[in-house]
């Protein structure tokens, strides 16, 4: 379970506070995979990296004995003149993994991203697209609660795509997912419940279905 | 996943740190390892060459080049544990998406290789004291010691504070490079204070790496004293930088980790 309690979230702009979150209290059940929906800038990547533990709240508290993962996002958590090899060994180092398990985890990484040669060249010489199949194939090699994903699906050409939704399909049997997309069909395929973030509040839905009627509903105001 | 006992997960990303940051010390260009352990020798070079040609002969009671060497060792390690703490947090920043990183891990981590760098130049510096017969004899060897790693908890608290500051603004980087400048002269790195006019001794006590530095050789060469130390002194800045930078950053650490 994900309890938020009185949680206000703000960011200041010149003429006044700016709320993603005001006041909010909100139990979300356990063991569900859950879709975050709203307009642009309305504050849906704040949540996932609040729940995540790598930005806070103004107010209030956000509890879960849950563990999440980074939030795989297209830019940020590699080290730019690293090689993706010691990007990879740095990331399992700090998750405590033994040499053997980060030899697997290297090894099922470089197989999974197809960076072939890259994978021993500095991570800045690469694309976007090469960056975030490094990042999602790291994150499927660690067994998380939850992993947080912030749009990185819909990278790479069709036939990656479909081999990392394959991935995460077989992934999700053991974990849970918070997915922020603005693909409706992504969302119904992956998602049981969704969040809809909107004016400073968000609401919880049990069906994902009642989650992207009423973000319609909101987009169509 | 398994939950980790937090000091595991401190040792971890400990570790993770320590090998990254040595990594990229000696891998930013290949010029990197080679100006990291010739430094200290150039400074010493430059300065026993000053003394030569000023002072003409060399008169002291000690071994002028250990001398450098000493002094040069424990002010290069306070020097470049201030300056890399400075920029860590910067440098580091892609690092706070893993919420186990804290930023002041990447900076006990990077205190950590200006320690190991400075070990390595100790043994350097012994293998070629004894290669040359160098008279390198220590009066106090617990002394010095403590001296050192009294300095690396005095550097480690600098560096704190240098580091939560730059957050709010780059010229902190720029003014530290300044002040280490100014230290350098200022610390009793290339004379003893003893041998200093009295008006001037009284204004140089008022830096505490001072104090450092003249108990550090203070204690190693038998014609010296640490008379002039005021281990009072060192104890208040010591305590008192803890404290203001720890304060600072627990304040501010949840805005450096999302800034």
């Amino acid at each position: 379970m994900i309890e938020l309690r009185n949680v206000s979230k703000f960011f200041k702009t010149n003429q006044e506070k700016k709320y993603i979150l005001k006041d909010v209290s909100l139990k979300i059940p356990s063991n569900k995979n859950i879709g975050i929906l709203g307009r642009n800038g309305t504050g849906k990547s704040t949540i996932m990296r609040m729940l995540g533990q790598i930005e806070f709240p103004n107010r209030g508290n956000i509890i879960s004995t849950k563990s999440f993962s980074w939030p795989l996002a297209l830019s940020g958590g590699f080290i730019g003149n690293m090689t993706a090899r010691a990007n990879v060994k740095f990331v399992c180092r700090l998750y405590g993994k033994s040499k053997q398990e980060i030899q697997e985890i290297i090894e099922f990484v470089k197989d999974f991203s197809e960076l072939d040669d890259y994978f021993d060249m500095p991570i800045k010489t690469y694309s976007s697209g090469m960056r975030s199949r490094l990042s999602f194939g790291l994150s499927l090699s660690f067994d998380f609660d939850y992993l947080l994903i912030d749009e990185t699906l819909s990278v790479g050409d069709e036939r990656f795509k479909k081999k990392s939704k394959e991935a995460l399909m077989k992934k999700i049997e053991t974990c849970n997912v918070l997915l922020v997309s603005h693909d409706m069909n992504t969302l119904k395929e992956i998602c049981d419940s969704g969040i809809v973030v909107h004016n400073g509040n968000i609401s919880y839905f049990d069906d994902i279905n009642d989650g992207i009627a009423e973000y319609m509903a909101i987009n169509r105001q | 996943m398994i939950k980790r006992d937090p000091f595991k997960i401190f040792l971890a990303v400990q570790g993770a740190l320590f090998l990254r940051e040595l990594s990229m010390r000696f891998s930013s260009g290949r010029m990197g390892i080679f100006w990291t352990f010739f430094e200290p020798f150039f400074q010493i070079f430059i300065f026993i060459l000053i003394k030569l040609f000023l002072f003409a002969s060399d008169d002291s009671t000690f071994d002028f080049a250990v001398f450098l060497a000493l002094n040069f060792t424990a002010f290069n390690m306070f020097k470049n544990i201030v300056i890399k703490s400075t920029a860590s947090f910067q440098a580091n920043k892609a690092l706070f998406v893993y919420k186990q990183v804290k930023p002041i891990d990447t900076l006990i981590a990077r205190t950590m290789v200006e320690v190991f760098i400075t070990g390595i130049i100790i043994v350097i510096f012994i293998v070629l004291g004894f290669y040359f017969n160098f008279d390198m004899t220590i009066k106090d060897l617990s002394m010095v010691t403590l001296g050192f790693i009294w300095l690396i908890v005095f550097a480690f608290a600098f560096g704190i504070l240098a580091a939560v500051l730059h957050v709010f603004s780059d010229s902190v980087g720029k003014l530290i490079g300044f002040f280490m400048t100014a230290l350098m002269f200022a610390s009793a790195i290339f004379y003893t204070i003893e041998i200093l006019p009295l008006e001037l001794q009284v204004w140089l006590m008022y830096n505490p790496v001072a104090h450092f530095i003249e108990m550090i050789h203070g204690h190693y060469f038998y014609a010296l004293t640490d008379s002039l130390v005021s281990y009072n002194y060192m104890v208040i800045w010591t305590m008192s930088m803890l404290y203001i930078s720890l304060w600072l950053y627990s304040k501010l650490e949840k805005r450096i980790v999302s800034s």
